[in-house]
């Protein structure tokens, strides 16, 4: 087997499984924190990728500008979804399938708005550097590939930095840890699960626009997205943030791999194979569920 | 007195017989007949939402045209159009119930060729003509009796016209080693019969030939491995996504093949528009084309020009009034609803359609089609049969524009 086959492979498997990763911390943190699974995140993450679309053929908006400028206005729209429908179920019986059955209706909401908007066509984002690569020896890093991992690496990393360094990141945690001492100790937990939820659909536009670096994306793109969250989410390990950016790396080694040794119909196997393992071994991931 | 009562009653009589025979005349003209219902599903969302749309664009185009002209044996036609999400057992639902609840007159086709196949058996249980793309050959071998494809969309001949154009070059001008990446689907698999065929037959050897299953994560290592192994021809039989990520990592590592056929992927107006130079020079097949010097796609154009602002219209747009057309001219042929009668015409009448004259063999289907295009500075032009070129091909591909 061809080593530069191989470490090509990986480069790129890497990159884009930390792309998945950005996707997938917020997802992790309202499912770890707020016992909410949004099936709608992957489709707030392609709401990111249109707007990121429309900035950069209309206002020639580089996408990780459009990214820092998506991820204020995500924030606030998730505030207010928060608000009007997130909050009000919080007192359900059983919050995470209540939660699935709402965010699946608000998905397919998010998609049909997206249809009319932006139409059912398949789109490519497009910068000027879209197509181009940095040649290291006999190595090939895609422009976009880069960009998408540089963002991914500053997004989680500027997660991870809030819930252990900011009193408010401090709080999250504390309410994911123990809800009833952080309300004894003054912390407002419906405060806290909006900025929760916010913070996690403003990552997931961020890692909308990284994917839609790597690939092109119709209004129904979010299904397929939302698979891959499932996968890098349970296997770092819900509400898990670092586990969430391994899992990233370590399912696209595994892809790299696959696609360098393995007949190319057997990587989905082998990546969705890994899914059902640790769901059977670790059901609680790689590492213990902990924000 | 008795002659006077006796023409009383002759008038009256007359008078009744034309009262009578007005409520036998085709009701166009009256605007009370009652609808010819064409019931089916579409995909209008979901993966296959914009061919869907596309489709059913073509329909309503032709049915606003017959409309006008009078209807459908003088009586008026309209949809009853599902939305299947672009899922196949929807699909076979949306018939089940069109036919066994809506009782529609006639049914219309359905995309992609997954569900055009699955809705086949329906159509032959129920006896009704079924007008689609159908699901490439193997569909169309199971012994149907009441499926046509008009035009079919068959993998089968898609590179036929490619490989028809490729043999008229010299023998050293030719590809020699060819890559070759393949959706592992029905629609994808299809496509690897020409190519087996001809490779053979031209001499280019298959030094890859992979499958994937879709979603491709990544096309780099598909592109490293092809460039390593100097394949000069690179067959990328994938849909849109994987076109467009398989394209973007061969700009990207510089690979430069003679020649990119990318089959699938790259006959949906969006690869034109979104990935613009980088789309060039990329051949593919078609059973069906805009620029077809045949009565009505002239028509076609100018409404797509009109409404949608589209220099041509769109594959799908047309293959939506293309079987429209052919179902038109089975019931006219026919001069009956009656689905054995429509099927017994087609079979044994020639149709035109803006894809050109079809006549019909037991399977359903006309003699193969082998028109080859290649896109050239953001258009779709026919390169092959040579007779209706609209332009030369550019061979072998140009660098790609940095």
């Amino acid at each position: 087997m061809d080593a530069v086959l191989i470490i090509q492979s990986l480069i790129s498997g890497i990159m884009m499984g930390m792309v998945y990763a950005l996707l997938g911390v917020g997802f992790s943190l309202t499912w770890g924190v707020m016992k909410v699974i949004n099936i709608a995140h992957a489709a707030f993450g392609l709401l990111g990728a249109y707007l990121a679309y429309s900035l950069l053929e209309h206002c020639g908006v580089d996408p990780v500008v459009a990214a820092a400028g998506s991820a204020p206005l995500l924030f606030i729209v998730a505030c207010g979804v928060y608000q009007l429908l997130i909050r009000p179920i919080s007192r359900a019986k059983d919050v995470i399938v209540a939660s699935m059955i709402l965010t699946f209706g608000l998905a397919i909401i998010l998609e049909n708005i997206m249809v009319l908007v932006w139409k059912a066509d398949p789109r490519v984002l497009t910068p000027a550097y879209a197509s181009g690569a940095l040649i290291v020896g006999p190595f090939y890093f895609q422009y976009p590939h880069l960009v998408g991992f540089g963002l991914s690496i500053l997004g989680i990393t500027a997660i991870y930095l809030f819930l252990k360094k900011t009193y408010t990141g401090m709080a999250v945690r504390a309410a994911w840890q123990q809800p009833e001492a952080a309300q004894l100790h003054g912390v407002n937990l419906y405060r806290i699960s909006m900025i929760t939820f916010a913070l996690a659909v403003s990552t997931a536009g961020a890692g909308g626009i990284g994917l839609a670096l790597l690939y092109s994306f119709e209004p129904h793109s979010h299904n397929l997205w939302l698979i891959y969250l499932f996968l890098v989410v349970i296997v770092g390990g819900v509400g898990n943030i670092a586990g969430t950016a391994l899992a990233g790396l370590i399912i696209g080694v595994i892809t790299g791999l696959s696609m360098a040794f393995l007949p190319y119909q057997w990587v989905n196997l082998v990546t969705f194979g890994l899914l059902m393992v640790f769901l059977i071994f670790r059901p609680h991931g790689l590492f213990k569920q902990e924000v | 007195m008795k002659g006077k009562r006796n023409k009383g009653l002759a008038v009256l009589i007359v008078a009744a017989l034309f009262c009578g025979s007005l409520l036998m005349v085709p009701a166009a003209g009256f605007g009370a007949a009652k609808p010819i219902v064409i019931g089916g599903s579409l995909p209008l969302t979901g993966e296959f939402a914009e061919t869907g749309q596309w489709i059913e664009r073509g329909m309503r185009f032709w049915a606003e045209g017959i409309n006008a002209r009078g209807g459908l044996l003088g009586r008026p036609v309209q949809f009853k159009i599902y939305d299947d999400q672009s899922n196949v057992g929807k699909a076979v639902t949306f018939a089940e119930k069109a036919i066994s609840v809506d009782k529609v007159d006639l049914l219309f086709g359905g995309y992609p060729g997954t569900a055009a196949r699955a809705v086949m058996p329906v159509a032959e249980k129920h006896k009704m003509v079924y007008v689609s793309m159908g699901g490439h050959m193997k569909s169309f071998q199971q012994g149907y009796t009441y499926s046509f494809g008009a035009p079919p969309l068959m993998g089968e001949w898609w590179y036929e016209g490619f490989f028809q154009w490729l043999a008229t070059l010299p023998a050293n001008q030719r590809p020699h080693r060819a890559a070759v990446y393949t959706i592992n689907n029905p629609v994808g698999l299809s496509l690897q019969d020409s190519i087996n065929r001809w490779t053979k037959k031209l001499n280019i050897r298959v030094v890859i030939n992979e499958k994937y299953n879709s979603p491709l994560a990544d096309a780099t290592s598909l592109i490293v491995k092809a460039k390593q192994m100097n394949c000069d021809i690179l067959f990328s039989n994938g849909f849109f996504p994987d076109g467009v990520t398989t394209m973007k990592a061969a700009k990207a590592l510089d690979y430069h093949p003679k020649a990119i056929v990318q089959g699938i992927g790259s006959v949906v107006p969006a690869w034109v528009k979104e990935l613009g130079a980088d789309g060039d020079y990329v051949f593919s097949g078609t059973s069906l084309y805009n620029k077809l010097n045949y009565p009505g796609n002239d028509k076609l154009n100018a409404y797509v020009k009109s409404k949608y602002k589209l220099d041509g219209y769109p594959l799908y747009f047309g293959f939506g009034y293309a079987w429209m057309q052919t179902l038109e001219q089975g019931v006219t042929g026919a001069k009956s609803l009656d689905q054995t009668k429509i099927r017994d015409w087609l079979k044994g009448h020639q149709i035109n359609t803006i894809a050109g004259p079809m006549t019909f063999d037991k399977r359903g289907l006309p003699p193969p089609i082998n028109f080859c295009t290649q896109i050239v500075n953001g258009k779709v032009e026919l390169i092959w049969p040579k007779q209706i070129r609209t332009r030369e091909p550019v061979y072998p591909k140009p660098a790609w524009k940095k």
